[in-house]
């Protein structure tokens, strides 16, 4: 498959959710899909893994600083030249997104990074525990948010 | 008559200290008798901050940052950035500077490569190709060193290009150094394909099937040994792999062998790559124009690692500094791989399994905390408090 045919063949994926997304192309090797209903974030992966387009690439959080309620979480998917990312808004407060871990066992490092340094919450991980902090890092400080404060650390 | 005592089962932990390469990283194996029956992975051992520290330095600072990532792989890292920088500010590299960037990737690899025939050699116990290979391994570096005058971190990109050129004499002397290195790598390949010993290590050991390995999302050699037809170069060419096409090295049979069959498979398909470029380098300019400030703007950018496929997103504001860099290393992935595969292997097996996917704990680590030792306080320094420490340490030291 070219870009063009794997690109078409996820975009029709996507359409039978089009009550939950929008569809975009940024560039020609690109297809966004902004996700509107986390419900429906799950099934369009399974969607996308059974038509094999399903290589989970990385998970990024865009986090736009205190003055906006809500963060953004991109899941790029890299079959062959493509990238499909696949984007959902989480609030900063109490935030939770569903694990993919099912679908793709790989997800889970990315998700365990997401949760320590951005402070989402993962329903559903097998092991939730920290990654990349250290033991003593103290709960809910999300050093990759924009507003993280190093002087907490020296606090304690 | 059934026992109603529990199996007995015991933890054992590898690490943090230096579980396979002289790197850190903590595994916890359970183990039944000898057998593995679950694994348990803790990272971070060397997460320096650098994501958090790109977002507050200007796009040009960031370039020698990112390059620090990892010390084998420090071009690629720069390659990536490089790349995704040029591609927001729509700026293209001179095609000198991309055969050039391709150049440095493919010695890269061989270093790369060289090194880690070496490490899993001392793995195995095989401590004379273990020798052996980092002896041959002086070569290429020696060849990086007279080319960009630095071993490791040999900074050859500039945003728009790069900065070193290659004469008549470096040219000569690079296909001096990959002859004798074409040579050896024949060598190891027979030693590694032929030699009863280390064959015991390695055939049938750790077996990923091609349906295992999509599912796990592994990636890099640990993928093509498995027969996924996953390399970056061939899938999605950057920089100038579209002039100069790569064959992908793939195997079969997905066993620890076939990782080492790949990896000098691809060792000559550097060399070949290496003489092509030597041989039709394009004339011309170095470095394009790169502005101070990048345009607002959101761009991905794949390229392949030694390691497998490096993933970066950079997102800009269009300001002098990225509004956010994610670095996703090839060793991430394949670190599934090692958890789910320890599983029903020997535990004497582990540290091969591990080596196997050439594990980069750097590169997959990525707020400096200074703890002062006997004193439990910790103290938080601002990047420059640390720059100014550094100066005073190491003044003190040669005083």
């Amino acid at each position: 498959m070219n870009t063009e045919e794997i690109l078409t063949l996820a975009s029709g994926i996507v359409s039978s959710w089009d009550w939950a997304t929008e569809i975009s192309r940024p560039n020609p090797k690109q297809l966004d899909v902004k996700v509107n209903s986390l419900q429906e974030l799950v099934p369009i992966v399974v969607g996308l893994r059974v038509k094999r387009l399903g290589y989970l690439a990385a998970i990024v959080c865009l986090d736009p600083g205190p003055a906006s309620k809500d963060m953004e979480v991109l899941y790029h998917f890299c079959p062959g030249d493509a990238v499909i990312a696949l984007r959902v808004r989480v609030p900063r407060e109490n935030g939770v997104l569903p694990s993919l871990c099912e679908v793709i066992p790989g997800a889970e490092v990315f998700e365990r990074e997401l949760h320590e340094m951005f402070g989402v919450e993962i329903s559903g991980l097998h092991t939730p525990d920290r990654l990349y902090l250290p033991d003593d890092w103290p709960i809910n400080v999300y050093p990759m948010r924009k507003d993280f404060d190093p002087n907490v650390l020296s606090a304690n | 008559m059934e026992s109603k005592r529990e199996p007995e089962r015991f933890t054992i932990a590898i690490g943090p200290q230096h579980p396979a390469l002289k790197e850190p990283g903590s595994f916890q194996f359970t183990v039944d008798g000898e057998i593995v029956t679950k694994a348990y992975v803790r990272l971070g051992y060397a997460h320096r901050g650098i994501e958090k520290a790109a977002e507050q330095r200007n796009w040009i600072q960031d370039l020698y940052l990112l390059e620090r990532i990892c010390g084998i792989c420090s071009h690629i890292h720069a390659t990536a950035y490089c790349l995704a920088a040029e591609q927001l500010a729509h700026v293209e590299a001179p095609p000198r500077a991309q055969a050039i960037r391709v150049l440095v990737a493919e010695l890269e690899r061989i270093h790369s490569h060289f090194l880690w025939i070496g490490v899993s050699a001392h793995e195995a116990g095989f401590e004379t190709l273990f020798m052996y290979s980092w002896r041959d391994r002086e070569t290429v570096m020696d060849l990086l060193e007279g080319l960009t005058g630095n071993r490791v971190n040999y900074s050859v990109n500039v945003l728009g290009g790069v900065k070193c050129d290659i004469d008549k004499e470096q040219t000569a002397a690079i296909l001096k150094g990959i002859e004798f290195l074409e040579e050896r790598a024949h060598h190891y390949f027979d030693v590694l394909t032929k030699d009863t010993m280390f064959l015991q290590r390695t055939r049938g050991i750790a077996v990923m099937s091609r349906n295992q390995a999509e599912v796990m999302g592994v990636n890099g050699p640990t993928a093509r040994a498995s027969n996924v037809a996953r390399d970056i170069r061939v899938e999605a060419p950057y920089a100038a792999y579209k002039q100069y096409p790569v064959k992908m090295a793939l195997d079969t049979r997905g066993d620890l062998e076939a990782r080492f069959v790949v990896r000098v498979n691809e060792l000559f398909e550097s060399f070949r790559l290496i003489r092509q470029i030597l041989a039709t380098l394009p004339e011309g300019e170095l470095a394009a124009r790169f502005p101070r400030r990048v345009p607002a703007g959101e761009a991905v950018m794949r390229v392949e690692a030694p390691r497998g496929e490096l993933f970066y997103f950079i997102k800009s504001n269009g300001t002098d500094k990225p509004e956010r860099v994610k670095v996703r290393t090839p060793t991430i992935c394949n670190m599934t791989s090692v958890i789910k595969l320890a599983v029903g292997n020997q535990l004497a097996d582990v540290p091969m399994i591990l080596a196997g996917i050439d594990p980069c704990f750097s590169c997959n680590d990525r707020t400096v905390q200074l703890r002062e030792a006997g004193n439990k306080t910790s103290s938080m320094m601002t990047w420059e408090e640390l720059r100014l420490h550094g100066i005073k340490f190491y003044e003190g030291l040669y005083k």
